[in-house]
């Protein structure tokens, strides 16, 4: 499945510029994920806006993005407007300046994004800046307005693209020393080597299997030896073709079945 | 240890037949964006949100709601709650380290949120013969253990004077990278090109600490809104021109040429090698600076063609 890029706007290192698309490298969607239902009816459940003065339902089309100018008074903002906030970095991540590739803290790294051409035309440009980056050891940095913020960002060269960091903001990170300050400097020198020793022996490779997750595993268990006490109904389902005898003789079987069906489509969710 | 500070997470830290008493602590918060309300537009107020029936559209209770799970086209599955917490491992309360892997190794994509690691009062020997043993093996350990309800990877790897625990995402939650640059033409950059941005980017760089950086998003957000209040037109986005394949060389000698003009006075011209392959340095120089003047004009965009 294609991901959604979840931003478009250009790429830019001085005089050169190109289309580029972002999406976020992590996603939740093959996570295991429960949704809310009616205990009463089986129905799922689902949130609906209702206007807090009139109480009726608000439609969709007619809900918007309002800036609070006072009490119970609002400035409306659409998307368009927001995207006419007067700040370069909406729409162009300008790379400004260059630190060495591993010069920026852990801690500081928010959420990485995959950042590729978004025209066949800044194929080259992309590849220019990639490529550089690469050869010099160098990670970019910029700023890229994200989620109604103006954010840090560093651009690493990866692969045949880049990955694009968003960065924690100074007041995000706590102070280290606070946590840090009555841990001993010096180890034991003499243990020091044992631990050495024995760091050896479990070295081992990166792999993604040391992030597996078990109890996603036993979840999909669970759920599917519900599913298997469904499975009755779930025949019954499968057991309705378009072949079948449109017959006045109905036997009880079928009969039960077709309650079985009709109740299950009772119960779907719209 | 950490004192003042409220542990996320009390046990052991575990490696080979050594354990130690630490504490787990948030290194990182979210600070609070701007947030927007949610306004009807056909009458100015405010909106609510209620929970109701998707069928039925009757509001349901809280007492009312409980979890299901899709299984296809609509249908789901009702799973209790104590059904699903059963499903976790009971947690031992360590973090039991399996690998010790080499920092070039690690894959930061699956970083998920850094913690700080620290001993508690007994632990502190077996803590920071670890952390000076793997500053000196340049490695970072993978550890498991049962997480805030779910059991969870995390890479431990030495700071200062203590260590920091960053939990991973786990495997299905990452795309990986060469999956996502995949369909990406493969180009490669060399030559003259190659050298420019290189040169490029020797003029800029620099040191980056992202605690001194600010946020001008409230602030360009106030000015619009004070716009529109006003009735002013709101500016509109500038149009950004995009380099053609066919003028990406140009572009490339503009940008190191402009760069190369503007900081005459610190640097040496003949530093680089693009210098050498592109004909004399002083024609260069005059094409930096004809460039300069003009752009310093309007917008420093370049003319196509």
């Amino acid at each position: 499945m294609a991901p959604r890029y979840y931003w478009k706007g250009y790429l830019k290192l001085s005089l050169v510029t190109c289309p580029v698309a972002m999406t976020p490298a992590t996603s939740e969607s093959e996570k295991v994920r429960f949704h809310t239902l009616n205990k009463e009816t089986g129905n799922r459940v689902v949130s609906q806006y209702i206007d807090s003065v009139t109480g009726k339902p608000v439609k969709d089309e007619n809900e918007a993005k309002g800036y609070a100018r006072g009490e119970n008074d609002y400035v409306i903002l659409t998307d368009d407007d927001l995207d006419r906030v007067a700040l370069d970095t909406v729409k162009t991540i300008d790379i400004e300046k260059f630190v060495p590739a591993d010069s920026i803290e852990w801690v500081y790294l928010e959420k990485p994004h995959y950042l590729m051409p978004d025209d066949p035309v800044g194929n080259e440009a992309f590849a220019v800046i990639r490529d550089a980056m690469k050869a010099d050891g160098v990670v970019g940095v910029s700023k890229l307005v994200m989620g109604r913020r103006e954010r840090a960002v560093v651009l690493e060269p990866r692969d045949d693209g880049i990955v694009l960091w968003s960065l924690r903001f100074g007041d995000e990170v706590r102070p280290e020393a606070s946590y840090f300050e009555d841990i001993e400097d010096e180890a034991d020198p003499d243990l020091v080597p044992l631990v050495q020793k024995l760091i050896k022996q479990k070295s081992s490779h990166w792999s993604p299997n040391m992030v597996s997750d078990p109890i996603q595993t036993s979840l999909l268990k669970l759920i599917d030896e519900k599913k298997k006490e469904l499975k009755p109904r779930k025949t019954a389902k499968g057991g309705k073709t378009e072949a079948a005898p449109k017959s006045n003789v109905v036997n009880i079987m079928d009969a039960l079945r077709k309650s079985v069906e009709a109740d299950l489509k009772g119960r779907k969710a719209g | 240890m950490a004192s003042g500070h409220r542990a996320q997470w009390k046990g052991f830290l575990k490696f080979g037949e050594v354990s130690c008493g630490v504490a787990l602590y948030t290194a990182a918060s979210t600070s609070e964006r701007l947030t927007f309300n949610t306004i009807n537009k056909t009458t100015g107020n405010r909106v609510n949100r209620i929970f109701i029936d998707g069928e039925t559209e009757d509001p349901v209770p809280k007492e009312m709601q409980t979890k299901g799970f899709e299984i296809e086209n609509g249908q789901y599955i009702i799973i209790d709650p104590e059904e699903i917490a059963a499903a976790v491992p009971e947690s031992n309360k360590t973090l039991e380290i399996e690998a010790f892997i080499p920092c070039s190794e690690v894959d930061d994509v699956y970083f998920d949120k850094p913690y700080y690691l620290t001993p508690d009062k007994m632990g502190g020997d077996a803590f920071i013969a670890l952390r000076d043993g793997m500053k000196k093996s340049k490695v970072a350990a993978i550890a498991r253990t049962v997480l805030f309800r779910r059991m969870r990877t995390v890479l431990i790897r030495p700071h200062g004077k203590g260590l920091i625990a960053t939990t991973l995402n786990f495997d299905y939650e990452v795309r990986s990278s060469k999956k996502a640059f995949e369909e990406m033409p493969k180009l490669k950059i060399e030559g003259e090109m190659l050298d420019l941005a290189k040169h490029i980017i020797s003029t800029k760089k620099g040191e980056f600490d992202p605690a001194t950086f600010d946020d001008r998003y409230e602030a360009a957000l106030a000015e619009l809104v004070k716009a529109k209040i006003e009735g002013k037109s709101l500016p509109k986005p500038k149009k950004v021109e995009v380099s053609k394949p066919n003028d990406l060389l140009a572009a490339l000698r503009e940008s190191a040429g402009l760069l190369k003009a503007g900081a005459a006075e610190d640097s040496k011209p003949k530093r680089t090698a693009a210098n050498a392959n592109q004909g004399s340095g002083r024609q260069r120089a005059a094409r930096g600076v004809a460039s300069k003047a003009a752009s310093s004009g309007a917008a420093p965009r370049r003319k196509a063609g």
